[in-house]
């Protein structure tokens, strides 16, 4: 939408704009909604847009039905996709010509296009609604609470939805401590990882702020940097304002009037969609000076980040800002009391950000019954509210998916995340990020929460979830993480740059067959000298990886270094193919094979030389009789 | 009052500063840990981490880095704790296996008990023994020492590197040796091609402990790197002694304008200025982008170079309190070759003539010159340049002035001596001297005229109090002419002598000795001898200057100055002229006739309060002559004995000519 048609309103109007836009909406038989998250965009979630609009518009139907363009829907394995609502209906993994049918089979005659609907792989069964899928069923929406329901770009849609209505609440109740209490009730913990209670960081910077006359900022940390996670982008992605309606809230609570999103360079769709909610709250007086008419003063710069993993932590995000190296600092003195430019700032990241609003609209007491643990005992007492993770690997649902805490992986892997595909079985789960931990099948009813994944020796981190089969190495795995670790550490202290590099070369030398004995000590050695010395989280967590790996896996580094051999058959140096019995001679391997290394009559069973084979594992992938086998 | 606090350290119990870093607590206990990337002078960073202790805390154990872990409660500390060991063992074994040769890491990993660092051995060990092992001391050196950040490190994670940017030499560095003279492994060297000294090390060692006292103590003592010599305006005038109205006044309500905070925010921000390559004090200061609004430049935005301090109160001193003004008048000083000294002192002056009615517009070319005249003043300025008007006269000083307006104009000849603040025909510079006998003493008695090059005591006398009784004067008068004269004859700058100091100077040494400051004193005499590979004490140094001295002292007795009458100064610079200036102070005043000249004040009107005073100031003044000539070892009339000369070696037949007609 374009701003023009914005005006600054007070704190008498949210209602009357929601109920334009909901009689607005009434007035559609349906809405289309077409996930524009960057996964359906990159599988040309545009066009499909694009395409229905002009589909309709060629039937004659704009009057009848609305396309809005949403975030991400979170079920990324399905995409790209479309809902109607109210309805519910669920098209999957739609390509361009998919539309047509939709718009005439569907929105003109009324039947619903059953051959793209979802079916589970599991189960065989089709399900016409999206409350139907099991993906969905298990969730429990709060930070996502928009998702799929509203056009990130359009402000209206958000204060449709009630939005910016907890931020009335706060200031027109004009107390801020009281502010702070509703936050530390709720029981609210960070969720960029550190899990520490948000009240009281809050807090403290405004205690902080206050002895010291000084100003205090709030700051936004969207530089979630872990691979394969993407909660923050999505989030920011799919509905900006919850998160700006969040650091309203905040900055009033601590006393601020200048806050910071720091957001990193490579995510350029969810940049757009902050800058044109940050223009459009200002268009309309959410941010600037007399908020709603109500006195309070605030606003929002970006600051880009130019990606760097350590960048993610507090200190490190700070400097950069700045305008000094992205590098960390030791935080005994902490953020809070001396953060950007010196001075007191709160740093949470989007997540935490985007529960805010909704624990001033439901109340604390209904936040904290959700989740674990009792937080009327103390702020580190329970872990309440949900989780969003971005559930990747090797998973059927791929996708994110919020859940309360205390889930167990199971679920979350299995009932939600529809099992391992390919009827493999399920080997570990990486929670946390690469600096996060491997855990095996016996973990699998571990409640997911901040303490019991770090007593569990992984962790909550910002929710990333790599899922992975049997087919995966967990030396290799181990290896892969450390090494981009080993890229991503700034360098600044002796035991995660130097320390990080020898673990990645000791990984290393296992994989290749190179192994000692000795070696293992060492690692773990070595690993508990990196998590006890480093100066920032990043090195003290790095280890996680090889340790959890250590502690779960430790026969497999065994088979790698005394028998040379890699159980899941992945590390290269030690692996042979071979052809078995079952090969026909269809041919169809030796003529992929780069290095000509495969031979054999037409009809007639196949070898493979051992001196020319470069184990691509071409023939392994494109071998129709499952003759190619790994040894 | 700081706050202590009680922790125990291994043990045992010590009380620490409270916020200080635990590090040194850890030391002064007697207890060692290894560090690396630690340097005494510089910001703790933490980034070796060899330096890693157990602190319990509230029940809870946990490993800290000492060296920058501020204390700030009670707490046990173990720097022997079984995993600070172990992890310490294994961060030695990182260093040695990545540099196994620098003798650096070779201590530090035979303090943690390692001969092997050969499970950290890969292709990035290096053999060099003088291998940067990135402990970052230059890198802060670089941007605390100087405020610049010229050297950084580049490269992520292992890759990490030591650069200046874009791996190319950059212009910015000043040269100051710094990083290399804080490097610990002699990574960073100075190539030592200039003017072939005798001994670099020594010079490089003397230069870096100022460079270091400047990045710790600059920020809480002078302020020099910040706001350069005009950090003073605010100080003299708190004390009464900058110049107002002619010297008449050493404060004004209207200083603010003109002070350090209004001068430093004018400044261009963040560029060290210093007058060479290697200053690490940089106190030069310029404004700029500042519009002229008069003269041959008006309209022409320009560079201002200063002010510095005399500059400043050259203005107060002629009323004139507007920043924009003191700037276009250090421009078109400077712009014309004239001194903004002789021009304030002289402008001031002539102000007073004129409100005092010694002349008139009639006099003046038509200007109306009050104090505070800042227009006519510049206008006075461009006339001088011009060769113009009333310009001319005043561009020739208070000498010819007072002179011509005596014969011409009739004026009080007396009075104007009184009142014209020169010496030798050579203006006096910004300092009301009026109440420190030891500073009237170093601007009159000065070879040259009332400048305070020679013997600046004010801040000693007035500021520090470390010149208490008669003989200190006189000392302090016999001593730091040379002292002065000596940087003059070296061609070394005075300011990192004494706009620096160490910070325990005044605990160290008893107040005529701290005036000296021994310890900056002596790194001078290392430069020297590191330069020249000769040895040098203050005998030494005194002897080199007192040669010099008394040569200059003969050459103004040839050319008829030199003597007793040309010593004494006007009388506004000991003490009250008029009626006005003593009741200014009268309660000071007062009490000086009460306690000193044993005069009950009471009862006398302020003329007769005046004449008794001046007659005191000015016997004081004689005796303090006397003494100071005595202890130069010239005659009571000022002029340099033979027996000095021959004392000196210098009593060569030309020079015993020139005085040889003047000895008792």
């Amino acid at each position: 939408m374009s701003n023009h048609n914005l005006k600054p309103i007070d704190k008498s109007d949210l209602e009357k704009i929601a109920a334009r836009v909901r009689e607005g909406f009434g007035r559609y038989k349906a809405m289309i909604m077409v996930c524009t998250g960057t996964g359906c965009v990159a599988a040309k979630g545009f066009d499909i847009r694009d395409k229905m609009t002009s589909e309709i518009e060629k039937h004659g139907l704009q009057n009848e039905y609305l396309v809005v363009s949403t975030g991400c829907n979170g079920f990324c394995a399905a995409g790209p996709l479309a809902v109607l609502q109210p309805s519910g209906v669920f098209y999957q993994k739609l390509k361009a010509k998919d539309v047509e049918e939709i718009v005439e089979k569907h929105l003109q005659g009324g039947q619903v296009v059953t051959r793209l609907l979802y079916t589970d792989p599991v189960t065989e069964k089709t399900h016409e609604k999206m409350e139907d899928i099991p993906f969905f069923t298990k969730q429990q929406l709060v930070a996502l609470r928009n998702k799929g329901l509203i056009d990130p770009e359009n402000i209206e849609h958000y204060i449709a939805r009630g939005g910016y209505t907890a931020l009335r609440k706060v200031l027109s109740d004009n107390d801020p401590e009281k502010a702070i209490d509703e936050v530390l009730a709720s029981g609210l913990r960070g969720r960029g990882g550190g899990g520490f209670p948000t009240g009281l960081k809050w807090r403290s910077g405004r205690k902080a702020a206050k002895e010291r006359g000084e100003p205090i900022y709030v700051v936004c940390n969207a530089d979630e940097g872990d691979p394969g996670a993407f909660m923050d982008r999505s989030i920011v992605e799919t509905d900006p304002h919850s998160v700006l309606e969040g650091m309203l809230i905040g900055a009033f609570a601590v006393g601020s009037h200048e806050g910071f999103v720091y957001i990193r360079k490579e995510y350029p769709l969810a940049l757009v969609r902050l800058e044109r909610a940050l223009e459009q709250a200002r268009t309309m007086g959410l941010l600037g000076k007399n908020i709603l008419g109500m006195g309070f003063d605030f606003d929002i710069e970006v600051h880009r980040g130019a990606g760097a993993f350590v960048c993610g932590e507090s200190s490190a995000l700070m400097a950069s800002m700045a305008g000094k190296p992205g590098e960390p600092r030791a935080k005994y003195v902490h953020n809070v009391e001396y953060g950007y430019r010196d001075k007191p700032t709160i740093l949470n990241n989007v997540e935490t950000w985007a529960n805010v609003p909704v624990i001033f609209e439901k109340g604390s007491k209904w936040f904290a019954s959700i989740g674990t643990g009792d937080v009327s005992k103390g702020p580190w007492n329970g872990n309440s509210g949900t989780k969003v993770f971005s559930l990747v690997g090797r998973v059927n649902h791929t996708g994110l998916v919020e859940v309360p805490m205390g889930m167990t992986l199971r679920e979350i892997i299995f009932d939600i995340g529809g099992g391992i595909p390919d009827g493999r079985s399920f080997k570990a789960v990486q929670t946390g990020g690469p600096s996060g931990g491997c855990l095996p099948e016996s973990c699998l009813d571990l409640k997911v929460d901040f303490d019991s994944l770090t007593e569990a020796g992984s962790m909550m981190g910002s929710g990333g979830m790599i899922v992975m089969d049997d087919r995966s190495c967990i030396v290799d795995v181990a290896r892969y993480f450390i090494n981009f670790l080993t890229d991503e550490s700034c360098g600044k202290c002796t035991p995660c740059r130097e320390g990080l590099f020898a673990l990645n070369r000791t990984l290393t030398k296992i994989c290749d067959g190179q192994g000692t004995p000795d070696d293992l000590a060492f690692l773990e050695e070595l690993s508990q000298t990196v998590a006890a010395a480093s100066l920032c989280q990043l090195g003290a967590s790095a280890p996680n990886p090889v340790l959890s790996a250590l502690r779960y896996f430790k026969a497999e580094f065994e088979a790698h270094i005394n028998d040379k051999r890699c159980p899941a058959g992945v590390c290269k140096p030690l692996i042979q193919y071979g052809i078995t019995d079952a090969c026909t001679g269809c041919v169809v391997c030796a003529k992929r094979c780069p290095t000509q290394a495969i031979t054999g009559e037409k009809k007639a069973k196949h070898a493979i030389s051992s001196e020319k084979c470069i184990k691509c594992g071409v023939c392994l992938e494109v071998c129709k009789f499952d003759a190619v086998e790994v040894k | 009052m700081a706050q202590m606090i009680d922790i125990t350290i291994n043990g045992k119990p010590v009380q620490v500063i409270q916020g200080s870093f635990l590090l040194g607590a850890v030391r002064s206990a007697g207890f060692d840990v290894p560090t690396l990337c630690h340097h005494k002078d510089l910001t703790p960073n933490g980034t070796c981490r060899l330096c890693l202790s157990e602190i319990e805390l509230k029940g809870r154990k946990r490993l800290v880095t000492a060296c920058n872990y501020p204390v700030r409660e009670p707490l046990c500390v173990s720097t022997t704790a079984e995993p600070v060991v172990k992890h310490r063992k294994m961060l030695a074994q990182m260093y040695l296996g990545r540099w196994p040769n620098v003798p650096a890491i070779q201590n530090i990993a035979e303090q943690c008990g390692v001969t092997d660092g050969s499970r950290f051995k890969s292709e990035l060990t290096e053999e060099n023994p003088k291998a940067c092992i990135l402990c970052g001391h230059c890198t802060r050196a670089c941007e605390e020492f100087t405020l610049e950040r010229v050297l950084d490190f580049a490269g992520r994670g292992i890759k990490r590197h030591l650069t200046m940017a874009f791996g190319e030499p950059d212009s910015h560095c000043i040269g100051c040796t710094s990083c290399a003279y804080v490097c610990p492994t002699g990574a960073i060297s100075v190539v030592d091609a200039l003017n072939n000294p005798k001994d670099p090390v020594k010079i490089r060692n003397a230069g870096m402990r100022v460079n270091a006292e400047m990045a710790t103590l600059d920020q809480s003592q002078c302020r020099m790197r910040d706001v350069g010599t005009a950090n003073i305006v605010d100080v003299m005038n708190r004390y009464d002694l900058l110049p107002v109205h002619n010297y008449r006044f050493g404060s004004h309500e209207e200083a603010f304008k003109i002070d350090s905070k209004v001068l430093k925010s004018r400044f261009a921000q963040g560029a060290a200025d210093g007058c060479w390559l290697g200053c690490s004090m940089a106190c030069a200061k310029t404004v700029d982008h500042f519009e002229l609004q008069t003269g041959p430049y008006k309209g022409h935005k320009v560079c201002v170079d200063g002010p510095e301090y005399e500059t400043a109160a050259a203005s107060s001193n002629m009323g004139c309190f507007d920043a924009d003004f003191l700037f276009e008048f250090n421009f078109y000083c400077d712009t014309y070759g004239v001194d903004t000294i002789s021009v304030g002192t002289c402008m001031a002056f002539v102000m007073e003539a004129f409100e005092a009615g010694v002349i008139t517009e009639k006099h003046t070319g038509g200007l109306k010159l009050p104090f505070g005249a800042c227009d006519e003043v510049l206008e006075i300025l461009h006339q001088m340049a011009r060769g113009e008007g009333f310009g001319v006269d005043v561009g020739k000083g208070i000498r010819w002035l007072k002179n011509k307006w005596a014969k011409e104009y009739g004026a009080d000849a007396d009075y104007l001596r009184d009142i014209g603040m020169e010496l030798k025909g050579l203006e006096y510079s910004e300092y009301v001297s009026k109440e420190s006998l030891a500073q009237q003493g170093g601007y009159a008695l000065a070879t040259k005229g009332p400048q305070h090059d020679e013997a600046w005591l004010i801040f000693m006398d007035m500021v520090n109090k470390q010149l208490p009784t008669f003989e200190d004067k006189a000392e302090a008068l016999y001593y730091f002419p040379l002292w002065r004269t000596w940087f003059g004859l070296n061609g070394l700058c005075k300011l990192i002598w004494n706009d620096v100091v160490p910070a325990d100077n005044s605990k160290k040494h008893k107040p005529q000795d701290a005036a000296k400051i021994p310890d900056h004193v002596r790194g001078y005499f290392e430069f020297f001898e590191g330069m020249t590979g000769t040895a040098l004490d203050e005998t030494r140094m005194l002897e080199q200057s007192a040669r010099v001295y008394n040569f200059q002292r003969c050459i103004s007795r040839m050319l008829g100055f030199g003597t007793r009458k040309d010593d004494i100064p006007p009388y506004r610079s000991m003490g009250p002229v008029t009626v006005e200036e003593y009741e200014s102070r009268a309660e000071r005043y007062d009490a000086q006739l009460k306690d000193q000249v044993g005069v009950d004040p009471t009862g006398k009107n302020t003329a007769e309060k005046v004449r008794l005073l001046r007659a005191f100031r000015e016997g004081q003044y004689q005796k303090l002559v006397d003494v100071v000539y005595k202890r130069r070892g010239w005659t009571s009339n000022g002029v340099p004995k033979i027996e000095r000369l021959k004392e000196l070696g210098i009593d060569l037949p030309e020079i015993v000519e020139m005085v040889k007609n003047d000895q008792e």
